[in-house]
């Protein structure tokens, strides 16, 4: 963990980066450190990064370093990964010797990368594969965000030397992973409430800003809680890095920015309705980004159903 | 901030909580045949009651009571939070109701503050050892919400507030929970102009037993008669048992403010975790049932989450404020989800089950109706969200 005064400056020197990259966030966020930062300060490093990306509505591929990093790999620009397939998270590739085979999710850089990082088989026996991008194929690069932050991916090439991963490093590399982009939805719901806010104090109807409507103030409220409730769950996922933490960090992310949104959407009316304000961005890469590492919808069954199977409630966190 | 803020100024170095967290559990498990009720759950008020109190008197033997609270008013120091973690034991236990033993956080801290001294250490002790049982009547039939508009008058006897040894009250509460049980009130009175609000409110230390004041109690739609309407003619109240300033009440009402959004909401997650537990042990598999218990334990987690990190931030700056509002949505909105959830996994329980078991759900599925009225509606921390947090400026 780092000083609360350096952080802050890594935090202005990422926002101020992504604000003035054009196109390539991805490039600037390398210039001021990013493979760095993740290499000496993992979590600070994720927290920052993912939580500007999100407020900025940016696009980078650095979700692949973050899971070639845990995966035990040397993050490089040039090698990218598989991730799991929408709303999943189990291992995206399968061995059929001599092939290998799979779909699942990618960025942009698993396009042209020098390399692609498959992982196989199950959670519990997962291998790794290393492939050209040649082997790699875009199935969908359309969907609802339209910055295509992630595409769907078909996997074929030939499975040689698969190298078997620790199941704990697959786990860190799912954990890690949903920390990011629960983190990167954060950043989403924070711009998104900033937007309705914003137009709630400016826009004049009835002769008055509509600020100042109950029903409005608590829809805004109400988008606040949630997003502080998200922020409180990354907090705990943080300080008690366990699997359990950062699923329930990555349910609470969907849950949140499905209230954020709703709320945030109604408030701005048909202006938010229009492609020409900022909030369909956000809305649009929430709803793309519910889907990696799995939805809340998955998670909250899937650790429902173990709490039924072990009769057990743990607390997780203590004061 | 109030002169001697019993939640934070005292704090001792860190100590390692874990550890204590370990010792207590320790004790309370070796001492789990004294301490454990002797009915069957959920008992009656008077049985729930008088569980508290054996338990308190128990612990305050033994000296976990004490741990947390400040020396002068026969505590052992030691930072807040262990008291917190004391609470959040008992409740996880089904040691003693949550709602009822929080009580302490919201009456001795007050005390502690704004009392006179010699009357915090005489009158503190009392409460912690299980020989007292206080309450709080702030709210009236006319003012809920609206707390400042309240108007059960304090006059000083002779007319002269300066002088006065006595002060003479009149009025009204309602919804005091345990009123009948206790033996003083924390009371809050109209002291300035009928229309001074905030500005003319005064606190005082009541006995209940002092005449002219009538108890009648109401039943909760639970059937529990947990709270009361309390009436005051002419009560007679010396002037030495004002808390904090003459017309400074409102201070007062509002110091309540931090503990019970950190100490009494930790107990009552603790006691709410419990009662997850109780109803995994119970639920049928299935994945309809899993997306429920699924739902309610992460909303309980992210609430568990918000409250550390609430807890950790008065440890360490010594306030927490209106931000705290969100941690009242979270609290009440979380406790609704978990009895809806246990309506849905036991069909038939809560509905016609007569056995104790039933009760006890019933009792408390009922119950958590309320959580979004008390301690400010749901409605309110909206507003003071919206107001103080979003700075929307005002309404209307
Ligand atoms: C179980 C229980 C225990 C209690 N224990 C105590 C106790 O020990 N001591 C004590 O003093 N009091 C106690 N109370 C009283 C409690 O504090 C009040 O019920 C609460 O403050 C709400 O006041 P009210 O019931 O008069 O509702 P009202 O204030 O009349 O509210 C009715 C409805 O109107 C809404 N409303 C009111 N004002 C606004 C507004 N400005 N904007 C939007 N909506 C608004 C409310 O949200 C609510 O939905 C207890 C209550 C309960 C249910």
């Amino acid at each position: 963990m780092i000083e609360a005064s350096e952080r802050a400056a890594m935090l202005e020197s990422v926002r101020g980066a992504i604000a003035s990259a054009g196109d390539d966030v991805g490039t600037a966020l390398a210039e001021v450190g990013w493979l760095e930062m993740l290499d000496a300060e993992p979590d600070d490093a994720i927290e920052i990064v993912f939580s500007a990306i999100g407020a900025a509505n940016a696009t980078a591929s650095v979700l692949d370093d973050v899971v070639v990093s845990a995966l035990g790999r040397e993050p490089r620009a040039d090698l990218a990964v598989v991730l799991p397939s929408f709303a999943s998270w189990q291992p995206p590739g399968r061995i059929e010797a001599p092939e290998v085979a799979g779909q699942g999710l990618a960025t942009a850089r698993a396009n042209g990368a020098a390399e692609v990082l498959v992982v196989c088989g199950t959670a519990s026996e997962p291998s790794l594969v290393g492939l050209p991008s040649s082997a790699i194929s875009v199935e969908s690069a359309r969907g609802v965000d339209p910055s295509a932050a992630v595409r769907v991916v078909r996997v074929h090439g030939s499975a040689s030397n698969p190298a078997p991963v620790d199941p704990g490093a697959w786990s860190a590399a799912v954990g890690r992973g949903r920390r990011a982009v629960a983190y990167e939805i954060a950043g989403a719901c924070r711009a998104m409430l900033d937007l309705a806010r914003n137009h709630a104090l400016e826009r004049v109807q009835f002769d008055r800003p509509i600020a100042r409507f109950q029903a409005v103030r608590h829809r805004l409220a109400e988008a606040l809680v949630a997003v502080e409730s998200l922020e409180a769950a990354l907090a705990a996922a943080r300080d008690v890095p366990t699997a359990e933490t950062a699923a329930l960090a990555k349910a609470v992310a969907g849950r949140s920015a499905h209230t954020v949104a709703r709320h945030c959407q109604q408030v701005l009316g048909g202006i938010g309705f229009t492609t020409e304000h900022a909030f369909h961005r956000y809305l649009k890469r929430t709803i793309a980004l519910e889907g990696v590492f799995g939805s809340a919808d998955e998670i909250v069954v899937d650790v429902g159903r173990r709490l039924l199977s072990e009769r057990r409630v743990p607390t997780l966190v203590e004061l | 901030m109030p002169p001697n803020n019993a939640g934070t100024a005292e704090s001792t170095p860190a100590i390692d909580l874990a550890a204590y967290r370990a010792e207590l559990n320790a004790w309370l498990d070796a001492n789990h045949e004294r301490l454990a009720p002797r009915y069957d759950p959920p008992g009656t008020i008077d049985d729930q009651v008088a569980q508290m109190q054996r338990v308190k008197s128990i612990l305050f033997e033994a000296g976990w009571m004490q741990r947390g609270w400040p020396e002068r008013v026969g505590g052992s120091g030691g930072p807040p939070m262990l008291r917190t973690e004391l609470g959040a034991a008992l409740a996880a236990r089904d040691l003693a109701d949550p709602g009822l033993f929080s009580l302490i956080e919201v009456l001795a801290p007050t005390l502690i503050d704004f009392a006179p001294p010699e009357l915090a250490a005489d009158a503190v002790p009392r409460l912690l050892s299980g020989a007292e049982l206080w309450c709080q009547g702030f709210s009236e039939p006319d003012s809920g919400s609206d707390l400042a508009s309240l108007r059960c008058r304090a006059a000083p006897e002779g007319g002269n507030a300066d002088t006065a040894t006595n002060w003479i009250i009149n009025g009204q509460k309602v919804w005091t929970s345990l009123a009948q049980f206790s033996d003083r009130c924390v009371l809050l009175t109209r002291t300035g102009p009928a229309d001074s609000r905030h500005r003319g409110i005064t606190a005082f230390f009541v006995d209940m037993d002092s005449p002219g004041i009538t108890v009648a109690p109401l039943e909760m739609l639970n059937g529990v008669l947990e709270f009361a309407e309390v009436f005051f003619e002419d009560v007679v109240v010396p002037a030495e048992r004002m808390l904090g300033e003459l017309n400074g009440g409102w201070a007062v009402a509002m110091d309540i403010l931090p503990y019970e959004r950190s100490s009494c909401f930790w107990q009552r997650i603790a006691f709410l975790y419990g009662r997850l537990q109780r109803l995994v042990e119970l639920a049928p598999d299935g994945d309809r049932f899993a997306e429920i218990v699924g739902e309610a334990y992460i909303q309980l987690h992210a609430l568990r989450a918000r409250s550390r990190a609430t807890q950790h931030r008065l440890a360490a700056t010594g306030t927490i404020g209106a931000e705290t509002s969100i941690d009242k949505v979270l609290v009440a909105t979380a406790e609704q989800t978990i009895y809806d959830a246990v309506r849905r996994l036991l069909p038939g329980v809560i509905e016609i089950d007569g056995s104790a078991s039933g009760e006890l759900w019933r009792n408390e599925y009922l119950y958590s109706r309320a959580s979004t009225i008390y301690g400010g509606t749901a409605e309110v921390q909206r507003n003071i969200i919206a107001r103080r947090l979003l700075d929307l400026g005002s309404e209307g």
